[in-house]
């Protein structure tokens, strides 16, 4: 019985840790919300360093309710976002989200995020892998 | 002994010719080479329209008269597009500070095309981080679209991930206004604050070398 419990909590620490992906992200940072801002963005890099394509599929974080992926796109002057279902990042090759183009949104927090502190995203990816990263809130780009 | 009384034709030729080549000299000079900026041929009037502006108070066509204005259309739920183009108007005011005397200095206009979401008091809080002396308008949708569709500015409410959550798609351009409070020039994208600065700097030399 102590023995399960232990392996337990030894999966949960796992799963917890979610370094079990090849995939590596990094360059992680959250715009720091100006006053009045309802929405949050959080932008980073994931490298592929695998013989095969993968996708970003689902993102979390304890620090936002919720993590969505979009991508702002310029179209004959218009500003679009657009929501993603996935984010490829293809074998060998890398992905940046960045201002202007693929980005994590988030609600801001009640509290708010100043420049400084840290949150965590925990990337889900379609092999069923996850990276844990760490993004750092900066005032600006 | 000669005085200009006992000039000969020729001499009065010459300094004809002369006194010509200096005038072309001193003709209009050339519009700039611009590296971002798209001079409209001529600048366009606008009619009045009715906002409010940062602190509640009536912004209208004559709030765009005496002093240049960079305006940029958007909303403050936007997380990437807004917060990138503000912070690179912002750059170009300090840039532009650097070279400008207070008076001189071009107005940094943000207008909300969400009065739904947008109130002027949240709009003050928003500009100021970017530049404490950026201003802000909103107001009634008629009004927002009178001033909208003389610049070409387009903006529409997407569907967003969830029903209050609804995105605008929106122009991404910069308009700049000359102190008649005309339609002067228009920035497109990609910004860059350097560029913007330079060409400003040119197009303002331009405007009161030639009025």
């Amino acid at each position: 019985m102590k023995r399960r419990l232990s392996l337990l909590l030894l999966s949960l620490i796992t799963s917890l840790a979610a370094a079990d992906s090849s995939l590596l992200a990094d360059r992680a940072w959250v715009r720091e919300a100006p006053p009045g801002a309802s929405m949050m963005a959080a932008y980073l890099v994931i490298t592929n360093p695998t013989d095969r394509d993968a996708r970003l599929v689902e993102v979390e974080s304890p620090s936002f309710a919720h993590v969505m992926m979009h991508k702002s796109v310029t179209v004959d002057g218009m500003a679009r976002m657009l929501h993603q279902d996935s984010i490829p990042i293809p074998a060998h090759g890398s992905v940046a989200l960045e201002p202007g183009s693929y980005h994590l949104m988030m609600p801001a927090p009640d509290t708010r995020l100043s420049a400084g502190e840290t949150v965590e995203f925990l990337l889900h990816f379609d092999d069923n892998s996850s990276v844990r990263v760490t993004a750092v809130v900066r005032k600006k780009p | 002994m000669t005085n200009h009384r006992t000039r000969s034709p020729l001499m009065r030729i010459i300094l004809l010719l002369l006194a010509t080549a200096l005038l072309t000299a001193c003709s209009p000079p050339e519009p700039p080479q611009l590296q971002q900026a798209t001079l409209l041929p001529s600048a366009k009037p606008i009619a009045d329209f009715n906002l409010i502006n940062q602190k509640g108070e009536a912004f209208t066509l004559d709030d765009l008269k005496g002093h240049w204005t960079f305006a940029f259309f958007g909303y403050t739920h936007c997380p990437d597009v807004c917060p990138t183009s503000l912070g690179m108007l912002g750059r170009v005011m300090r840039r532009l500070k650097e070279d400008l005397q207070p008076d001189a200095m071009p107005q940094g206009l943000f207008v909300s095309v969400d009065p739904q979401r947008d109130t002027p008091e949240m709009l003050a809080k928003y500009v100021a981080y970017f530049y404490p002396d950026f201003i802000a308008a909103t107001g009634d949708p008629a009004e927002i679209h009178r001033l909208t569709r003389q610049l070409g500015i387009l903006y529409v409410k997407s569907a967003g991930d969830k029903d209050n959550d609804y995105l605008i798609d929106h122009s991404a351009a910069v308009v700049l206004f000359d102190p008649d409070g005309r339609f002067h020039a228009l920035f497109n994208v990609p910004h860059d604050a350097d560029k913007i600065a330079s060409d400003f700097l040119l197009i303002k030399n331009y405007y009161e070398a030639t009025r």
